[in-house]
């Protein structure tokens, strides 16, 4: 998508008095989200952009927009990071990973290891249900309340 | 210099970091609550950390967690602000010990001036005056009342690891010596983790001034004079102001020698702030020492022209004292009001809530620090303060006069702030004549207590 189809774009928003655009095509995704004040305020995600360059710290939020797009009508179960760390889906470089998509997890499991401070740090589900998506990479850095598992 | 540094602070304090470090070209982490996450801070820092959910003690006082982000954002220092963990002495040990500057005096000289016992001794020690009271911390209600028999009432007991204006009860004779002799320790058990009191004489409407040192890594410590701090509500500062109206030449003089000794005393390095009554007759005593940058570093830095927040930066690399610093001059007079959101016709209730429209007062001889815009949603987990305003004039007069004009301008739309309030101490009349103490806001509450309703 190039800058002259993003622009078209946001015309036929304000023309036809949108507030909300979403799109998904060959693993590009856009969000365009018109603010109170009528300006169009912007979020994007593709695979190339993580939330955090690992493994350097997640870059400022931009004012009016969520870092990363929403789903507004379903209300998706999540697993949030309970701590700032490293986040590891094994237990060692060697081990296979504590859960895939598709695995079901009940409030006990331990989805993940999240390394802080020199410490490796079993993260339980602490809710119960099936996997249905992994949001964060292997060995990148997570804040507070990021989301680390979708569920279903 | 520093490639990067972790602000653990939010508000206007992480804001003012912020600026130094952007001034000096070093990158910038915001560590920040979810209640924080529109904070201006968050959005002028180059890189941001989501460290827990609203209250402090989940997050901007959560050690693991700011480490944490300090070691994934690789940062090589941190500055603490104040409040929080500005002089908590095992988070400075644990930065060390994770090879992490902190932007500060050393472990030792924050436990040694963060017991007010210690800090008393270390005082007398450095031939200081200290106010009489007891030689430590007082474990029973007999030695309180033979302490309070000799030193003789009104006498004030305070927590050792208090601070802040918190954990002290006067006690005007023995009754209610025994009563807040209990209470004060229990509270401070509570509300500190060390509920170790001691008795001090309570100076009656004392003047409280408070003078700014700066010290480098290799020994060189100078004092940037005073700050008349006496205009408080609860303990709590409102206006501060630079020079004091009340200080001589000399006293000055005297006062600046014996901060300095005192610094010296505990190796000091960084920006420090001795705290001293002062009653009417000329007589000082040192109260305390605040290990940390203060909120009304402000006035200094326009008085005698200086960056603080970058000195400190710059000394915490190991870099000698500045120049503007070693020879700064004193020219001019600077006032700040804070402005809390509070409504002070309610007794000064808190509103925090979505500001509206905002406009800050500008114009020559006027700065602001403050955090706020248009849109802001001051949250209710932390204080209350949300802008200071500062002003400079040739004389004080002038400055006071500037400050009555900025007041009049300062628009903040949707919640109740304590601008009316200040408004009205410009317009006092003994304020107007450099006569007050620190029994001077209570006293205009109290003459105004329709307006201000108690």
């Amino acid at each position: 998508m190039d800058i002259k189809e993003i622009k078209a774009l946001i015309d036929l928003m304000k023309k036809n008095d949108l507030s909300v655009f979403k799109m998904e095509k060959e693993g590009f995704k856009i969000t365009l989200k018109r603010n109170e004040f009528g300006g169009i305020v912007s979020s994007h995600s593709a695979p190339a952009f993580p939330a955090f360059a690992a493994p350097a710290a997640q870059p400022a939020p931009q004012a009016a927009a969520p870092a990363s797009a929403e789903e507004p009508k379903e209300k998706q179960k999540e697993i949030t990071s309970p701590m700032v760390g490293t986040f590891y889906r094994s237990p060692s470089p060697e081990s296979a990973p504590y859960i895939e998509v598709g695995h079901e997890v009940t409030e006990e499991t331990v989805v993940c290891i999240i390394e802080a401070m020199k410490m490796m740090n079993e993260i339980k589900a602490e809710i119960k249900g099936v996997i249905s998506e992994l949001l964060v990479e292997n060995g990148t850095a997570v804040q507070f309340g990021q989301p680390l598992f979708k569920l279903k | 210099m520093f490639k990067k540094v972790l602000i653990a602070n939010r508000g206007e304090i992480a804001l003012r970091i912020i600026r130094a470090c952007k001034e000096l070209g070093v990158k910038t982490l915001a560590v920040y609550s979810e209640a924080d996450v529109d904070s201006l801070h968050v959005q002028l820092a180059d890189e941001a950390i989501c460290i827990g959910p609203a209250a402090s003690a989940d997050s901007y006082l959560k050690i693991d967690r700011i480490i944490s982000a300090a070691e994934i954002g690789d940062v090589d220092a941190i500055h603490p602000g104040y409040g929080f963990l500005a002089e908590n002495a095992h988070f400075a040990e644990i930065c060390a010990s994770c090879n992490i500057k902190f932007i500060g005096p050393s472990v030792s000289a924050i436990r040694a001036m963060g017991d007010k016992n210690v800090a008393r001794a270390t005082a007398r020690k450095a031939g200081v005056p200290v106010t009489p009271g007891s030689d430590g911390i007082v474990e029973t209600e007999q030695e309180a009342l033979k302490v309070a028999k000799k030193i003789g009432y009104p006498v004030m007991i305070k927590a050792v690891a208090g601070g802040g204006g918190r954990g002290m009860r006067p006690a005007h004779n023995d009754v209610s010596l025994v009563q807040g002799f209990h209470g004060a320790r229990m509270e401070a058990e509570k509300a500190f983790g060390n509920g170790g009191v001691y008795v001090e004489k309570l100076i009656e409407n004392p003047h409280h001034i408070e003078f700014q040192i700066m010290a480098d890594e290799h020994g060189t410590i100078v004092h940037l004079g005073e700050r008349d701090c006496s205009i408080q509500r609860r303990n709590q500062k409102i206006v501060e102001e630079c020079p004091s109206p009340l200080l001589t030449e000399s006293l000055r003089k005297r006062m600046g020698q014996a901060s300095i000794k005192l610094a010296q005393e505990v190796a000091y390095q960084g920006a420090g702030t001795l705290e001293f009554l002062v009653d009417d007759t000329g007589n000082f005593y040192f109260m305390e020492m605040n290990t940390r940058i203060q909120v009304e570093h402000t006035v200094t830095e326009e008085v005698y022209g200086c960056d603080l927040v970058k000195e400190q930066i710059r000394v915490a690399t190991g870099m000698p004292l500045s120049p503007s610093i070693r020879n700064a001059k004193a020219r001019y007079h600077a006032i700040e009001c804070r402005i809390n959101a509070e409504d002070p016709f309610n007794n000064f209730q808190p509103s925090p809530g979505k500001i509206g429209l905002y406009y800050a007062p500008g114009g020559r001889g006027v700065r602001i620090d403050s955090h706020a815009y248009s849109g802001y949603s001051v949250p209710p987990h932390y204080d209350s303060m949300i802008a200071k305003v500062i002003t400079i004039g040739s004389t004080r007069g002038n400055a006071i006069n500037r400050m009555s004009r900025a007041l009049s301008e300062y628009l903040i739309a949707g919640i109740k702030t304590t601008i009316p309030f200040q408004q009205a101490i410009m317009r006092n009349r003994d304020f107007l004549h450099g006569k007050y103490n620190t029994g001077f806001v209570e006293s205009i509450i109290s003459s105004r207590a329709a307006e201000f309703r108690r």
